[in-house]
C-alpha cells in the first residue's frame, strides 16, 4: 500500500467517524419529530392518564397518622427516635442559652475584632455595624435561635463529615459507596429533604437539624477526601522514611496539608447549612427563617426584608469568618490582636455576669414601614407605569402568557405523554446510551404513576424558561469577563454576594416588585443561578491554553472567529457544566417559589409540609422533584461528557 | 563473593520490581531477554528493576547513574523499602528488610537511615526548624531537645537564622539544604539521595555537590546516591553503577568506568564527560608505598581537579604529591596515568 492510499484511508476513517456522529444526531432529532407526530395524529393521548395513579399518597398519610398516634408508645419512638430528638433538642437549647448568657455588645465586638484580624479594618467596622443592626431592628432573639441551630448543625456535620472523608480516602470500598451517595444528595433540592423527616419526626427543630446536616454534609466529606488525596506523595514518603507510624503521618503530615481543603469544605458546609436552616422554617425550625416565612405569607414585605437582611448579614459574616480562618496569616499584628481578644473576652465575661444580655430596647428602630411604603409605591407606580402598558405587571403577564403558559401547555398536554417519554429516551440514548435511556424512561413513567405528570411539566416549563433567561444573560457576561480582567474583578464581589444569600431570602425583594405568581420564582431563580452561569463560562474560556489563542491568532483569526471556532468548542464541556449547575440551582429555587404562588411541584410540596393531611401528596411531589432533578442532572452531565475531546490514550 | 561485602552496610541481592498484574510472566519474558516495550505490550506489566545485585560498604559513596525511566528511582525505593520489591533480598545494617515486620522496619528507619528527595519533600505547613526536627519528633524526642538539635544542623548546612521561615520562602538550593539537614538530624548510618540536586540551577548544583563532598569527608556515612548526571556521578562516587532498562550495565570506580567502559552504552556517556574537570587528584593517585617524597615536587590537595594538576605534570618527569588537609602527603599523581585517562576519553 502506498503512503497516499494510506493517508486517504485514514482521512475516510475520520470522515465516517464524524459523519456517524452527525448522523446519530439527525437520527435522534428525526425520531423525536416522528414520535410526536405519530402520537399526535393517531391518538388522543394528552396528559398522563389519571387512572394510572398508583396512589402513594394514601398509605403515606396512613403512616403519618399511625406515627402521630404512636409517638408516645411505640418502641421505635420510645427506644430510638425520642432519645435522639431529646438529645439534639437539649444540645440546641443548651447552646442557645450559652449564647444568650453573654452580653449583647460582645457580639458586635467579637465580629468586629474577628473580621479586623482576618479581613482588615474596613471589614471589622462593617462587621461591628451590621451585627448591631440585627439588634436594632429587633431580631436579636430570633437570630440566636438560628445561630444555635446553625452551630449544632455545622458541628454535627463536621463530626460526621471529617471522619467520613478520611474513611473514604483510606478505603476505596467506602469511597465507592460514599461518592455516588453524596452526588445524589447534592442533586436534590434542599427543600425536598424536609419531607421525609417531617414524616418521621413531625415538625420542629430536630427534623430541621437532621435535614440540614444531611443537606450540608457533602462538601466537607468530599473536600476532606480530596485534600487528603492531593497531599504530595513525596512528603508522605519523607515522613515514612523517618519511621513515622501511619497515624503519625496522618496527624503530622497529611491532615495539616489537607487543612486548606478541609476548611474550604467547612465553609461550603456552613453556607449550605445556613440556606437550609432558613428553609427549615417551613417545618417549624423557628428563628429568622420563620419571620421571613410568616411575613411572606401575609405579604408584609417590610418585615420580610428586615429578617431577610438579618439573614444575609449572618450568612456573609459566617462566610467571611470561615474563609478568613482558612486563609488567615497568623503572623500579622498578632500581639495587638491577642490583647484585644483578651480584652473582649474579659468584657464578655464581666458583662455576662452583670446580666447585660438583652439588647436595649431604646436602640430599636425599624425600617419595615419604609420598605412597606416603597413596596406600595412600587405597586402603585411601577406595576403599570402611567397606564402605559409598561411596567412590572405587564412584563409578568408578557412572560407568563407568551412563554411559561404556552410551554407548560406544550409539555403537559400538546405533546402527548408517550411522546414526551420517547423524547427523554431518545435524548438519553443519544447522550450516553441504553442505560441512561432506560433510566430516564423509567423515571418519567414513575412521575406519571405518582400522578404528578401535569405538575412536573409545569415545573419543567418554569425551569426551562428560567434556564434560557439565565444563559442568555450569563454566558455573554462570562465571555466578556473571560476577556476582561477589570470587569471580572469588578463583578466578583457582586456575584459572590448573590451566592452567599440563602436562596429563600432572594424571593423577598422580587415579590416587592412583581407580586406573587410564577414570575417572582423565575426571576429569583435567574438571579440565584446567574453567578454560576457567569463563573463557569468564564472558567471554561480561561482554561483554553494561551498557546491555542496565539496559534489561532497567528492564522489571522478575528476575535469573533477565535471565539466561535476555537474557544467555544474547547470550552464546550465546561459550558455544559455551567448549564448543569444552572439547571440544578434553578430547579431548587423554582420549587421553593411554590410558596409565593409559583405553582407546580413546589406548591404541592409546600402544602405537604404545612398541612398534616397533605403530607402524602407532598411526599409524592418530593419524589417527583427528585426524579426530575436526576433526569436533568444525568442528561446534562452525559452531554457534557460527549462534548469532551477524546482523552489521551 | 568479594571480601568487601562482608562489611557491607547495604546489601542488595537479585532484586526485581514489576509493576502490574502479571509479575511472574513479565519476569520470565525479561529473563528471556525481552525489552521493556515487548513485555509491556504482551503482559501490561512494567519491569522497572531487573535482577539488581550490589553492596555498599560503610563510609562508601555508591552512585546509581541512569537516564529517566531506567528504574533508578524505583531501585532506591526498593532499597529503602518505600516500595516492596517483587523479588530479591535487601539487607541494611545487618537486618533483612525484605523479611522485617512493620515495627522492625520503622525502628530501622528511625535510627539507621534517612533520605533526601528530588523535589525536596519538605512539609510546607511546618517551619524550617520543625521540618528538620521532624524525624526526632516522630521518635518522641521532646520539643526543646529536638529544636536545639535542628538549629545546630541548620548551622551545619549554612542556614543559621532561617529556622523560623517556611520552606516556600527559601530558594531551591536552600530548600535542599533543609532537606539535607532534616536527613542528618536523625544521625543516620545510611543516607539515600534520590536525584537531590537535579531540580537546582547548575551553579547551585555545583556548590551543593562540593558541600556534600566536604560533609562526607567529615561524617563518613554510607551514601546511596541516584542521579541522571554522569559528571555528578564521577565527581561524587567511590563506585558507580550505570543502569539501563532496569538492570545494571556496569559497576566500577569512576576511573574504571572511564578507562574501560563495558559496552557502547556506557562509552556514549564517557565520551562526553569532562574528565579533566570532574576527576580529582585523589581518584587517580597511587599510594605512596614508602616512596620518599622530594620536597621540590609540586603539591596539590586531594580534591584538586586533574585540569588544575595538569600544568604541574606537563614538561616535568616527576610526579605531583597529593596531600591531605593537614598537608601530609597521601599519594602520588603520575603524568602517564592522567594522560591515559584523558586519551581513553577521546577516542
Amino acid at each position: 500500500m502506498t503512503v497516499v492510499e494510506e493517508a486517504r484511508r485514514t482521512a475516510n476513517g475520520l470522515r465516517t467517524a464524524s459523519g456517524s456522529r452527525l448522523a446519530r444526531f439527525i437520527l435522534a432529532i428525526g425520531t423525536i419529530v416522528v414520535l410526536v407526530l405519530v402520537f399526535r395524529l393517531s391518538t388522543n393521548f394528552g396528559v398522563f392518564p389519571e387512572s394510572w395513579d398508583i396512589g402513594l399518597a394514601d398509605p403515606i398519610d396512613r403512616a403519618r397518622r399511625w406515627l402521630i398516634s404512636n409517638q408516645t408508645s411505640h418502641w421505635l419512638y420510645t427506644a430510638f427516635l425520642n432519645p435522639i430528638t431529646d438529645a439534639i433538642d437539649w444540645g440546641i437549647r443548651r447552646l442557645e442559652s450559652i449564647l444568650k448568657w453573654f452580653p449583647w455588645y460582645s457580639y458586635p465586638l467579637i465580629t468586629g475584632v474577628g473580621l479586623w484580624w482576618t479581613r482588615g479594618r474596613v471589614a471589622g467596622v462593617l462587621g461591628l455595624a451590621s451585627v448591631s443592626l440585627i439588634g436594632i431592628i429587633d431580631l436579636w432573639e430570633e437570630s440566636f435561635a438560628t445561630l444555635a441551630l446553625m452551630g449544632v448543625s455545622v458541628l454535627i456535620s463536621m463530626i460526621i463529615g471529617i471522619p467520613l472523608g478520611i474513611a473514604a480516602w483510606r478505603s476505596d470500598a467506602v469511597a465507592r459507596v460514599v461518592r455516588p451517595t453524596l452526588d445524589a444528595m447534592q442533586t436534590m433540592p434542599g427543600f425536598v429533604y424536609l419531607i421525609p423527616f417531617v414524616l418521621l419526626f413531625g415538625v420542629g427543630r430536630v427534623p430541621a437539624l437532621i435535614s440540614t446536616v444531611i443537606f450540608a454534609l457533602a462538601p466537607v466529606v468530599r473536600l476532606t477526601e480530596v485534600g487528603l488525596r492531593t497531599v504530595p506523595q513525596v512528603t508522605v514518603e519523607a515522613s515514612e522514611m523517618f519511621g513515622a507510624t501511619e497515624r503519625q503521618t496522618l496527624r503530622l503530615v497529611r491532615l495539616p496539608q489537607a487543612r486548606p481543603a478541609i476548611f474550604a469544605g467547612m465553609n461550603q458546609t456552613t453556607m449550605l447549612a445556613m440556606s437550609m436552616v432558613v428553609i427549615a422554617a417551613f417545618i417549624g425550625a423557628g428563628g429568622l427563617g420563620q419571620v421571613v416565612l410568616r411575613a411572606m405569607q401575609s405579604i408584609e414585605v417590610g418585615q420580610a426584608s428586615e429578617a431577610g437582611i438579618a439573614i444575609v448579614i449572618m450568612a456573609i459574616i459566617l462566610d467571611r469568618f470561615s474563609t478568613g480562618i482558612a486563609t488567615a496569616d497568623p503572623g500579622h499584628d498578632a500581639l495587638a490582636l491577642r490583647w484585644l481578644a483578651v480584652a473582649v473576652t474579659v468584657v464578655a465575661v464581666v458583662g455576662g455576669l452583670l446580666g447585660h444580655n438583652e439588647f436595649p430596647e431604646s436602640l430599636n428602630w425599624q425600617f419595615a414601614p419604609y420598605v412597606d411604603d416603597a413596596t406600595d409605591w412600587a405597586r402603585d407606580n411601577l406595576y403599570d407605569i402611567g397606564g402605559s402598558g409598561i411596567g412590572t405587571g405587564p412584563f409578568s403577564d408578557f412572560v407568563t402568557l407568551r412563554f411559561v403558559t404556552p410551554l407548560r401547555e406544550l409539555l403537559s398536554s400538546d405533546v402527548p405523554w408517550p411522546a414526551m417519554i420517547g423524547i427523554g429516551v431518545v435524548l438519553g440514548l443519544w447522550a450516553r446510551g441504553i442505560r441512561l435511556a432506560v433510566g430516564i424512561g423509567a423515571a418519567l413513567f414513575a412521575i406519571g404513576f405518582l400522578g404528578m405528570w401535569a405538575l412536573s411539566m409545569d415545573t419543567l416549563a418554569q425551569t426551562i424558561v428560567a434556564v434560557a433567561i439565565t444563559l442568555i444573560i450569563g454566558v455573554p457576561v462570562g465571555i466578556m469577563t473571560s476577556h476582561n480582567d477589570l470587569l471580572r474583578t469588578a463583578l466578583k464581589p457582586v456575584l459572590d454576594f448573590f451566592q452567599t444569600i440563602p436562596s429563600f431570602v432572594l424571593l423577598v425583594p422580587v415579590i416587592t416588585l412583581f407580586h406573587v405568581g410564577r414570575i417572582p420564582g423565575i426571576i429569583a431563580s435567574v438571579i440565584y443561578a446567574l453567578p454560576a452561569a457567569v463563573h463557569y463560562t468564564d472558567l471554561g474560556l480561561r482554561r483554553v491554553p494561551a498557546e491555542i489563542h496565539e496559534a489561532a491568532e497567528s492564522f489571522g483569526a478575528t476575535r469573533g472567529q477565535r471565539l466561535r471556532r476555537v474557544e467555544m468548542p474547547l470550552a464546550a464541556p465546561e459550558l455544559m457544566v455551567a448549564v448543569n449547575q444552572v439547571i440544578m440551582l434553578i430547579l431548587a429555587m423554582v420549587v421553593i417559589a411554590g410558596l409565593v404562588g409559583g405553582g407546580g411541584l413546589g406548591l404541592e410540596a409546600v402544602r405537604g409540609l404545612r398541612r398534616s393531611d397533605a403530607v402524602g401528596r407532598g411526599f409524592e411531589a418530593g419524589i417527583a422533584i427528585v426524579l426530575l432533578a436526576s433526569i436533568l442532572d444525568r442528561l446534562t452531565r452525559a452531554i457534557a461528557d460527549r462534548l469532551r475531546p477524546p482523552a489521551a490514550v | 563473593m568479594d571480601t568487601a561485602s562482608e562489611t557491607a552496610q547495604v546489601r542488595v541481592e537479585g532484586v526485581w520490581k514489576v509493576f502490574g498484574r502479571k509479575p511472574g510472566e513479565a519476569r520470565e519474558m525479561a529473563e528471556a531477554g525481552a525489552t521493556r516495550e515487548e513485555i509491556q505490550t504482551t503482559t501490561g506489566s512494567v519491569v522497572a528493576v531487573r535482577d539488581v545485585t550490589f553492596h555498599v560498604d560503610a563510609g562508601e559513596t555508591f552512585v546509581v547513574m541512569g537516564l529517566s525511566g531506567s528504574g533508578k528511582s524505583t531501585l532506591i525505593r526498593c532499597v529503602s523499602h518505600l516500595v516492596e520489591p517483587t523479588e530479591g533480598r535487601v539487607e541494611l545494617c545487618g537486618v533483612e528488610l525484605t523479611r522485617a515486620d512493620h515495627a522492625t522496619l520503622r525502628n530501622l528507619r528511625r535510627q539507621k537511615m534517612a533520605m533526601v528527595f528530588q523535589h525536596f519533600g519538605l512539609f510546607p505547613h511546618r517551619k524550617v526548624v520543625d521540618n528538620v526536627a521532624y524525624g526526632l519528633e516522630v521518635q518522641g524526642v521532646d520539643r526543646q531537645d529536638r529544636q536545639d538539635r535542628a538549629r545546630e544542623l541548620l548551622d551545619t548546612v549554612g542556614l543559621e537564622g532561617w529556622g523560623d521561615h517556611y520552606p516556600q520562602q527559601l530558594s531551591g538550593g536552600m530548600q535542599q539544604r533543609v532537606g539535607l539537614a532534616r536527613a542528618l538530624a536523625v544521625d543516620p548510618e545510611v543516607l539515600f539521595f534520590d536525584e537531590p540536586f537535579s531540580a537546582l540551577d547548575p551553579l547551585i548544583r555545583r556548590d551543593m555537590q562540593d558541600e556534600l563532598i566536604d560533609l562526607q569527608m567529615k561524617l563518613q556515612r554510607t551514601l546511596v546516591f541516584i542521579t541522571h548526571d554522569f559528571a555528578e556521578a564521577l565527581k561524587l562516587a567511590d563506585r558507580i553503577a550505570i543502569m539501563n532498562d532496569g538492570a545494571f550495565v556496569q559497576v566500577g570506580t569512576p576511573v574504571e568506568i572511564l578507562t574501560s567502559p563495558a559496552d557502547d552504552y556506557v562509552r556514549a556517556f564517557t565520551q562526553d564527560a569532562p574528565v579533566a574537570k570532574v576527576l580529582q587528584a585523589c581518584s587517580l593517585m597511587r599510594p605512596l608505598d614508602g616512596t620518599a617524597v622530594d620536597p621540590g615536587w609540586p603539591q596539590v590537595s586531594m580534591t584538586t581537579p586533574l585540569e588544575t594538576a595538569l600544568p604541574h605534570l606537563l614538561g616535568s618527569t616527576s610526579p605531583v604529591v597529593v596531600v591531605d588537609e593537614d598537608n601530609a602527603p597521601v599519594g602520588l599523581l603520575h603524568g602517564d596515568d592522567v594522560a591515559g585517562v584523558i586519551s581513553e576519553n577521546r577516542p
